[in-house]
């Protein structure tokens, strides 16, 4: 199930980066997120995947779409590109960066170890929306409440900025 | 084993920075920025899972968070910039170009 999991998310992010139409871009994210669920839930985080799908797919990727449909880009106006050879040293540069990164984390042989089960039946399992709540809410209240301030910043900032006249 | 989540979370890492660097269409450099924070989502998970500590999970929360709030603006300013320039291509935007 990993493998799988792990070659559709990469696999669909190859194809975000390279497809000129930026829908059919939309759509390979759309794949790469579903992927990424599917690794989260392998990672014991069933709260974190489902807040994945909401987030992502339910509001980042439908923003997109809906930026892409109000722009309504012809083929030409698409912009350009850069020339084939610049965008080859720069495949190059990020395989690098992927090898420098991944060939150390390849030496690591930890394993996950199973589960530890708690013995309060309160406190939940690991993953859990108990565990994830009773940690978001008492240990980080305030980056919690520094998190909204920066989404409400964001709210005005993105109508202020996307409104032709106020 | 971890290593194979770290490589995944390498490779979305990298993915993201090729796109980032090699395209010139302000759509696909703002997706490819999400699919870089996705990578580090992996990791940060990973590492969680591995330690069987919770508190990693709470900074993908807030990773989700800093990357709703960077898609609105992202998109605003995508918006006004094509309104302005009738463009979304990142070479043809070069005023500040000395």
């Amino acid at each position: 199930v990993f493998v799988a999991a792990a070659l559709v998310t990469v696999g669909a992010g190859l194809l975000v980066v390279t497809q000129r139409n930026p829908i059919y871009s939309a759509m390979a994210m759309l794949a790469s997120f579903m992927g990424l669920a599917v690794i989260y839930l392998r990672l014991e985080a069933p709260f974190l995947a489902a807040i994945h799908v909401l987030v992502y797919t339910g509001a980042i990727l439908v923003l997109f779409l809906f930026v892409i449909m109000l722009l309504n880009l012809k083929p030409d106006e698409l912009g350009g590109e850069y020339p084939l050879p610049t965008r080859f040293a720069i495949a190059g540069l990020c395989a690098g960066l992927f090898g420098l990164i991944a060939f150390p984390l390849s030496q690591d042989k930890r394993v996950f170890s199973p589960l530890a089960v708690s013995t309060n039946p309160d406190a939940g399992d690991f993953g859990s929306v108990v565990r994830v709540g009773t940690a978001l809410f008492r240990d980080h209240a305030l980056a919690f409440e520094l998190i909204s301030v920066l989404i409400m910043v964001a709210v005005f900032g993105g109508v202020l900025l996307a409104k032709r006249k106020l | 084993m971890i290593s194979h989540y770290l490589i995944v979370s390498a490779a979305l890492f990298a993915i993201g920075a090729y796109g980032v660097l090699a395209r010139r269409n302000l759509l696909i450099i703002l997706m490819s920025v999400e699919l870089m924070l996705n990578g580090v989502n992996v990791a940060l998970l990973a590492f969680s899972r591995l330690h069987q500590n919770t508190q990693g999970q709470v900074f993908v929360l807030m990773v989700m968070g800093v990357a709703a709030a960077e898609v609105s603006v992202g998109l605003a300013i995508l918006i006004a910039v094509f309104r302005n320039r009738k463009t979304v291509d990142t070479g043809d935007l070069k005023s500040l170009n000395g």
